[in-house]
């Protein structure tokens, strides 16, 4: 019978914990921890002996050959700590991840690995950012790890899909087969197709509370360094850090508005003394990459991150050159967060239809957004 | 005996003729009323005869048959009675049989004999062709508008049996004193700031497009709603006709000189059934909001909370201005001329689109969802109401008022019926290209608008006709320029929440 397939009976046992799965792998291979957990060879100091008991007749219950075939038909790949292929970051961790489920292809770890993390209700601007920090560290050749989330971890997935560039690493908290949050399907699987979904939780396996602080370590274990984009006073995201602290990763946090209820834990960070990230950039300076050597990473001789970082930069750029009197006027009117039309009409001194229409203009040069509502500078603008 | 009075009552909006046909005869007492009444039209025996009674008569103590004819159209309401009534008289000899011809009659007659108004007076005098017509005094008005100087109205029972007996002449009756009640219009001085809503409201006002706010609670939506009637000019003679005729068969007060010449407001709750928004109800097909709203306002405020299946219900009459409402007893045809306007906030806290936002993103989602896509599509303006600043508030000095705006609005309507078209918004693809062609510059913006997605080709064919209204209320130039075009892109409906959370 195959290990795998017994590594993954293993870890879909009930309450089989990390620390247990650890405690029972870290000794015997295997096979061997099968045979001993099947025929009730074990001690306490593996599990409690109820747990144990338990188990046993679990165990037993299982059809190894059904499961063999599901992970087969998830594209799962399972791997433990005595895995040559077992992700090396996670080899010598201070928690380490006992059984890995994953599917897509794990990036090379050689790769720089950063870690793009938030509020799953993060504002709008929050998730711009974390996309264009995802699509600007994955454009650099840096892998960008995430939790697939709602809110930031998404974004920022999302962004590193965009920009076609170096794999991302999705950590998640629900079993490989099981796609949580829905919402993020498609994403899912486009992180599948380029990179991999990496997972401690079972085949089949729910997305437990419980299973979200120990997917927090993950993430801080794989990354090099961690961006937290928009943080609430306390959340999921908080726990990343202290587990990134606990193994000296760096934490940088990107500043917010001090109203702005989703930033105060990332603002609160940056007071008790976390590198400040504006954008991707300063990311890539802390990571050590100088602009040179990532141009030449990326064969784009004359290329600086900051051109990668602004995206279609080179867009807006150009046309804004072309912009009259009035489109400038209105441009100055307008603030980098959400703006009424009624103060740019007051700002500007000109006529509603002048501002309406240079409103519009800007938006179709894309130096400004327009949601019905509200209107604010596009954030490259001021880069270019 | 047999005596026979013409009538009419209410089918839809419209009056139906009906042959009030009174057969006495010996036998037991009896009453017996024939000829698809409905409830309230049964209970005449009772009224017709305390009313009688009341007036110094006798009612037979014969077999009494009433029939009303034609047999095939519902008859609603007391409207009959007076006609019922006369018929008794007439068939017990009582009054002269020949005194009632030419006369036809609708009223409500109460116990004491007196005569009572019934709703939809306008439409069933349409239909009466003798020389005299009697109604209530309280329907002369309204009766009048119909029926000229053929309405004969009177108080009571006994004034029709003294002129038709005694030779007396025709009551004379005062009509009701004019009010001016259209003078209460909320006028748009009141509001201060508001520069981008106001303009929305007179594009909206102008072009007859269809006006969508959006803003936090307190931002003063309904307040500008409001002030939307106030903009419009005074219904033409047709227009005018037709709104008294809707408003009279629903029932709804009619201005104190009976015509209902300013454009109505309509604000119906948002818990409205279909029935109650499009039209319909059982026995007798009633108008709906949408048709008593017709060649006025219809204002949905929380538009968010209305059932989705009764939005969706809007988007023919929308469409074709008329409401098409079937029952298994035929297909009535009500108008609904309306320029909506709806108001709703842009997330369930309110806060929508400022940092302090409560709502969590699926929170949002699931509420801008609510509105279905071809809804939104009809609303080709779409302004932010924010609340005002204290400033603006503590300001002085009022903003421009009604009247002047009105004016404009009336010029550029003006336009709208020269090119064909009742307004700008309802414009037709031919129509467009000849009244509002394109700058070459212009045309670049509207292409470019479809290359990005940011624009649907219907959405273009709208915008176009938006920014044929802002150039008529700019400077009425023939062509349409670039910055036409762009502030009209920048006017259109977008779901709220839009960009900003992609």
């Amino acid at each position: 019978m195959r290990e795998d397939t017994r590594a993954a009976a293993l870890a879909s046992l009930q309450a089989a914990t990390p620390l247990r799965l650890h405690n029972l792998l870290e000794r015997r291979p295997v096979g061997e921890a099968f045979e001993a957990v099947e025929s009730g060879r074990l001690g306490a100091e593996v599990a409690p002996v109820e747990v144990l008991a338990e188990w046993q007749r679990e165990l037993r219950g299982i059809d190894l050959g059904a499961l063999s075939e599901r992970l087969d038909s998830a594209g799962a790949c399972v791997s433990t700590l005595r895995d040559p292929i077992h992700p090396v970051q996670l080899v010598n961790d201070v928690d380490p991840a006992p059984v890995l489920f994953s599917s897509g292809t794990l990036p090379d770890p050689s790769l720089a690995h950063v870690a793009v993390i938030g509020t799953r209700r993060a504002s709008s601007i929050g998730r711009e950012v974390a996309r264009e920090i995802g699509m600007g560290l994955a454009e650099a050749g840096v892998v960008v790890v995430s939790g697939l989330a709602l809110g930031i971890d998404g974004e920022a997935h999302r962004g590193a899909l965009l920009a076609n560039g170096a794999p991302p690493l999705a950590v998640v908290g629900s079993g490989i087969d099981v796609v949580y949050p829905k919402r993020h399907r498609e994403l899912w699987a486009g992180v599948v197709a380029a990179g991999a979904v990496v997972t401690e939780a079972p085949l089949g396996g729910r997305p437990e509370p419980w299973r979200f602080p120990a997917r927090n370590r993950l993430i801080a274990a794989f990354s090099d360094l961690v961006v937290v984009v928009e943080s609430r006073a306390s959340g999921g995201s908080l726990l990343t850090v202290e587990q990134a602290l606990r193994r000296d990763v760096e934490v940088m946090a990107v500043p917010g508005s001090v109203r702005n209820k989703a930033a105060q834990g990332a603002n609160q960070l940056l007071v008790d003394g976390c590198a400040p990230a504006r954008d991707v950039v300063d990311v890539l300076v802390a990571l050590g990459l100088s602009q040179a050597t990532l141009a030449t990473r990326r064969g784009r001789a004359g290329a600086g991150a900051a051109d990668s970082a602004a995206g279609s930069c080179a867009g807006p750029a150009a046309r804004s050159g072309a912009l009259d009197a009035g489109g400038a006027l209105v441009l100055d009117a307008i603030d980098d967060g959400p703006t009424s039309m009624d103060e740019v009409v007051h700002r500007s001194g000109l006529g509603v239809l002048e501002v309406y229409a240079h409103v519009e203009e800007l938006v179709a040069a894309g130096l400004v957004v327009h949601d019905g509502s509200r209107i604010r500078r596009h954030l490259d603008v001021d880069r270019c | 005996m047999l005596a026979s009075v013409p009538s009419s009552t209410l089918d839809g909006i419209d009056g139906a003729a009906v042959e009030v046909e009174v057969h006495v005869t010996n036998g037991l007492p009896a009453f017996t009323i024939v000829g698809l009444p409905d409830a309230s039209c049964r209970e005449a025996r009772d009224r017709v005869r305390a009313a009688i009674e009341s007036s110094d008569l006798s009612w037979p103590m014969q077999r009494i048959t009433v029939n009303l004819a034609p047999t095939c159209v519902r008859k609603v309401g007391a409207g009959l009675d007076l006609p019922i009534g006369l018929g008794i008289l007439a068939a017990s000899e009582q009054i002269p049989l020949e005194s009632l011809s030419d006369i036809s009659a609708v009223g409500e007659l109460g116990l004491d004999g007196s005569l009572r108004p019934v709703p939809g007076i306008l439409p069933m005098v349409d239909v009466l062709k003798t020389n005299r017509v009697v109604v209530a005094a309280a329907d002369a008005g309204v009766a009048a508008l119909g029926a000229g100087d053929r309405v004969r109205p009177v108080r009571r029972l006994r004034d029709v049996v003294d002129v038709v007996c005694e030779g007396l002449p025709w009551p004379c009756v005062e009509p009701p004193a004019f009010t001016d009640e259209e003078a209460d219009e909320p006028d748009l001085a009141d509001v201060r700031g508001q520069t981008s809503a106001r303009w929305a409201l007179e594009i909206a006002a102008a072009g007859g497009h269809h006006l969508l706010l959006i803003g936090p609670p307190g931002g003063g939506k309904t307040m500008l709603a409001r002030r939307l009637p106030g903009l419009l000019p005074d219904l033409s003679a047709e227009a005018a006709r037709l709104v008294t005729r809707v408003h009279s068969a629903a029932a709804i007060r009619l201005p104190g000189s009976g015509l209902v010449r300013r454009p109505p407001f309509r604000a119906p709750h948002h818990s409205a059934s279909m029935a109650a928004l499009v039209g319909g109800g059982s026995g007798r097909v009633l108008p709906g909001e949408i048709s008593v709203a017709t060649e006025g306002v219809l204002f949905l405020d929380e538009l968010g909370e209305f059932a989705p299946s009764v939005l969706d219900g809007l988007r023919q009459p929308l469409e074709e201005g008329v409401v098409r409402v079937a029952r298994s007893g035929g297909m009535r045809e009500h108008p609904a001329n309306v320029l909506l306007v709806a108001a709703m906030n842009p997330c369930p806290c309110g806060e929508g689109g400022s940092v302090s936002c409560r709502c969590g993103p699926s929170a949002r989602m699931r509420y801008s969802r609510r509105i279905s896509g071809p809804v939104l599509d009809r609303l080709d303006v779409m302004v932010h109401v924010d609340r005002p600043s204290p400033t603006a508030l503590l300001e002085r000095e009022a903003g421009e008022p009604s009247s002047v705006v009105a004016e404009r609005v009336a010029r550029v309507r003006e336009l709208a019926l020269g090119r064909g078209a009742r307004t700008n918004a309802s414009l037709n693809r031919e129509q467009l290209e000849d009244a509002a062609p394109l700058e070459p510059d212009a045309t670049d913006v509207l292409h470019q608008a479809l290359a990005d997605g940011r624009l649907s080709a219907r959405g273009a064919m709208r915008v176009r006709a938006v920014a044929r209204t802002i150039r008529d209320l700019d400077d009425g130039g023939p062509t349409l320029r670039a910055r036409d075009v762009y502030s009209a892109i920048g006017l259109r409906v977008r779901p709220p929440m839009g960009s900003f959370d992609a």
